[in-house]
């Protein structure tokens, strides 16, 4: 009944975390006890009081400062010298963008929306197809949250214990990595150009000036993983000083950024990075009522007794990541599903990092499947060409992913090998 | 019928004396009874505030709580006066005996929540990185952390020491950082949370002697079959005995494993306990009585419970 | 959200300059943000800014979506409104309760303005209301929404 509430509203279109306060709000109000309401309130307060948390709209804000800087533009120039001359190189040049842009933001949203704006009319504009250009700008993006600094990181962090930040960084460099080679191959492999289109000029300027300038941005997240890594900062510090190294280049430095728009700077990452912690405030506020109601015990005791091999396991819990994917947005599913499933796979023997990267990678797949796909949306917003469309140019991508997905579940090492080497 | 047992400890029943309270009272209502008994460790459910609301809502059936159970009935603070009980053998005589019933009965009319039986959370003692403490006036000039708790702001100051509230989540960077030099928990509290890592010294000095309340919305117990209101208070008074049992084995194994770490501990003579409390009695007691009002009696009828138990 | 980074970005500095942090220096940004997503709530549902899914919404005809976007207004202004009561019986039940962090400065700047409304900075209670007003403010927003939709549809 109560689901049926939940369902009906997300499909009429009502925003997720309306929908869910509102479910469990009716919920409550039908129940024993209508002064439990309390409960939802007590439990979103609970949910954001928490100061590693901040990390989140710090990256937010950090991100947002980077794109009005101008470092967009700096860092495609980058990764051009990189691989602008390869076959395909715009679009290869599209790929690397986003792991450079990948270092200096946690967010794949945030890398559609900046990389699309240049990308998409300019791939264009050299003979790509349009919703191509679209579909991987999205698919790329998605590298963005795996490669650190990451939010989803942060927030697997939190949830479960004995899992630590700077491990679970070194384990997604690898696998972030491996999907931009993937990306990569392909894109070499099947693209069609319109014939006299090949070479990339999308950036004139001198192969030395353009590193010289990418110098500056990319010490950013050197400097910011670093000191995490070092352990001389909390995440949240660190978010703090990568806002305030962006804002020296922007209004110091490159001086792209006039004082007088900061506060709307300010404003939007505050609504931006809003939508997560709702989110994250209302499905707080979920896990009460599912603990209440013992969800979390029954599916336990369901998978313990259905499910008896490591490997049968980890691929249910694909499926199942894969499946959620498509209809919630990747944090709320983690908030969920990962205080239940941890245990268990741990309980299997499956190192706790090798676990934590397969379920935010398998989520950020998630970002480029309908109907709820967050990069999806974005990209649609920058390209227009129609869902339908874009969905269509976007299914080999998903494929791709799916099988570096599968490589990085059966070779654990691939996860594991980086911070084992450095000893977290 | 399902019983919905929660409180704030781990689930496992051999460090957690909560945790190893609520399995037994699981075990021996489903064992006797038709009865489910769904247990919620670990704060799933909310923290001990939290926990007695629900309780008093009917939402929760049975909660094992302690520092939260003074808050909503007053008269029960009571027993957090500074050295009233010479040692554990001698709150379980009271507790179990006329007061601990008189007790639970006027909470219940204060609260509606039944208290089936007393486990315990165990004496807490001071520990602190700058000197051993034999007398009060060791404590002199020392500050230390105190849970945002008056009566504990008020023992300190008796004692000589500079109270500092610090919240629980805060303590461990307070110690480590020198903001404060002390703290005070009970053992197993300290070597849990590796508190005896941060600090040199521990004085086992069991100031106060905290219990836990195990309660049951008393709409919920009137609700049942005599048959079934028997079962569920005989398991209470079980798992009482169990949480106190658990308790005393991981105080004692955690005095000893503290040392084996490095931390120097000391024990009190009688004399040097008698310095303790009459530093920090009275002014907790004037503070009392100051808060209680007419619930004042209290503190006279624990006095006198505590004399005739230790006569 | 600029006071939430100037704070955290000044104490941790100080953190590692002097060594020692102020005690407010982790709880008020918390609050701050907290105060800030609630607000950031109803702002998103004027701005059409939310997660949701719109694939089967797009499907529908402009009237019938018109319509049912009219709903889904009068479910949130519902919502919004039973949140602000949930969030006021809970500031309520504990909002008396000090802020540990926050309690001394608190008090330190009553005394020293002598505005004793002040204090109320140290208390819980004050905090957590920002859910009953976030809860209130999202009801506000979905009824200009409501207003605006009736009054779009009116006048087709
Ligand atoms: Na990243
Ligand atoms: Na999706």
């Amino acid at each position: 009944m109560v689901y049926a509430i939940l369902i009906l509203g997300l499909v009429a279109g009502v925003p997720i975390a309306i929908a869910i306060i509102a479910t469990l709000l009716s919920f409550m109000a039908m129940g024993e006890a209508p002064y439990a309401l309390r409960i939802v309130a007590a439990e979103m307060f609970k949910g954001l009081n928490s100061f590693p948390l901040l990390a989140i709209p710090l990256f937010v804000l950090a991100g947002e400062v980077m794109n009005e800087s101008g470092i967009t533009g700096r860092i495609i120039a980058f990764a051009n010298v990189l691989v602008g001359r390869l076959r395909a190189g715009l679009a290869l040049v599209n790929i690397w963008a986003s792991v450079i842009f990948a270092g200096l933001s946690g967010s794949a949203v945030a890398d559609t929306s900046a990389i699309g704006r240049v990308f998409i009319p300019e791939m264009e504009k050299h003979g790509y197809d349009r919703s191509f250009a679209a579909a991987l700008t999205a698919a790329s993006s998605v590298i963005g949250p795996i490669i650190p600094p990451s939010i989803p990181v942060i927030i697997y962090a939190l949830i479960v214990s004995g899992v630590s930040v700077p491990a679970l960084f070194m384990g997604g460099v690898v696998p972030g990595l491996l999907l931009a080679v993937f990306l990569s191959v392909y894109v070499m492999l099947t693209v069609k150009i319109k014939p006299g289109y090949e070479a990339s000029d999308l950036v004139t300027k001198p192969a030395r000036q353009a590193v010289f300038e990418g110098i500056l941005p990319l010490l950013m997240p050197v400097f910011v993983v670093g000191s995490i890594l070092a352990g001389v900062v909390t995440p949240t510090e660190a978010a703090s000083f990568a806002v305030a190294y962006a804002l020296v280049l922007g209004v110091l430095v490159y001086r792209n950024i006039k004082l007088s728009s900061l506060p709307r700077i300010f404003r939007d990452a505050m609504l931006d990075s809003a939508v997560i912690l709702i989110i994250i405030a209302a499905v707080a506020a979920a896990n009460w009522l599912l603990t209440y109601n013992r969800v979390p015990n029954m599916l336990t005791d369901w998978v313990l007794t259905n499910v008896d091999s490591r490997t049968t396991f980890l691929i249910a819990v694909i499926l199942l990541f894969l499946f959620v994917g498509l209809f919630l947005e990747g944090i709320a599913a983690m908030l969920v599903l990962v205080p239940i499933l941890h245990p268990i796979a741990v309980g299997m023997g499956v190192d706790p990092v090798h676990f934590g990267i397969l379920v935010i990678f398998n989520l950020m797949i998630g970002l480029i499947t309908p109907p709820l796909g967050l990069c999806l949306f974005v990209a649609e917003g920058v390209a227009g060409v129609g869902m339908a469309r874009l969905t269509r140019s976007i299914l080999p991508f998903f494929f791709v992913e799916v099988l570096v997905l599968i490589i990085l579940t059966f070779v654990p090492e691939t996860v594991t090998w980086l911070p084992r080497t450095l000893g977290y | 019928q399902t019983i919905r047992v929660a409180h704030v400890d781990p689930d496992d029943w051999q460090g957690s004396k909560k945790g190893a309270a609520a399995q037994i009272f699981k075990n021996i209502v489903e064992g006797e009874s038709d009865m489910t008994v769904e247990v919620f460790p670990a704060g799933a459910l909310g923290n001990e505030d939290e926990l007695v609301a629900q309780a008093q809502e009917g939402l929760t059936q049975v909660v094992l709580v302690s520092g939260a159970m003074s808050k909503v009935c007053p008269a029960a603070s009571v027993l957090d006066i500074p050295y009233m009980f010479s040692s554990a053998t001698v709150a379980w005589d009271v507790l179990d005996g006329e007061f601990g019933d008189a007790l639970a009965d006027h909470c219940l009319d204060q609260t509606g929540l039944r208290t089936l039986a007393y486990g315990e959370t165990g004496f807490r003692n001071f520990t602190n990185n700058t000197r051993e403490i034999r007398s009060p006036a060791d404590m002199e000039g020392l500050k230390f952390r105190v849970q945002p708790i008056p009566l504990y702001v008020e023992m300190v100051e008796g004692l000589g020491g500079e109270p500092t509230p610090i919240a629980w989540t805060e303590l461990p960077n307070a110690l480590s950082t020198g903001v404060v030099d002390g703290q005070e928990n009970p053992v197993g509290v300290i070597y849990n949370n590796g508190l005896h890592k941060l600090q040199k010294y521990m004085t086992l000095d069991g100031h106060v002697y905290a219990a836990d309340f195990i309660v049951v919305s008393d709409e919920f117990f009137q609700s049942l079959e005599p048959a079934q209101q028997e079962i569920v208070a005989k398991a209470a008074r079980v798992a009482g005995t169990m949480g106190r049992a658990i308790q005393q084995w991981n105080t004692a194994e955690g005095v000893k494993k503290v040392q084996d770490e490095g931390m120097q501990v000391y024990s009190p003579t009688a004399e040097e306990l008698q310095a303790f409390a009459d530093n920090a009695q009275p002014a907790v007691v004037e503070y009392l009585r100051g808060e209680l009002g007419d619930d004042a009696e209290w503190i006279d009828r624990l006095n006198d419970a505590v004399a005739q138990s230790t006569n | 959200m600029a006071l939430v980074f100037t704070i955290i970005f000044l104490n941790s500095t100080r953190r590692y300059l002097v060594g020692q942090s102020v005690p407010w220096g982790e709880e008020l940004p918390i609050y701050l943000t907290i105060y800030g997503v609630m607000l950031a709530l109803a702002l998103g549902y004027l701005n059409d800014q939310h997660i949701r899914f719109s694939i089967f919404v797009d499907l529908l005809s402009e009237r019938v979506r018109q319509r049912l976007y009219a709903a889904v207004d009068v479910l949130t202004i519902v919502s919004g409104l039973t949140l602000a009561y949930a969030g006021h019986v809970f500031a309520l039940r504990r909002g008396g309760l000090d802020s540990s962090g926050l309690k001394s400065t608190a008090d330190r700047l009553a005394n020293a303005t002598g505005i004793t409304a002040l204090e109320w900075v140290g208390k819980l209670g004050t905090w957590q209301y920002a859910i009953a007003i976030g809860g209130a403010l999202l009801a506000v927003a979905a009824l200009f929404k409501l207003i605006e939709r009736i009054k779009t549809m009116g006048a087709n």
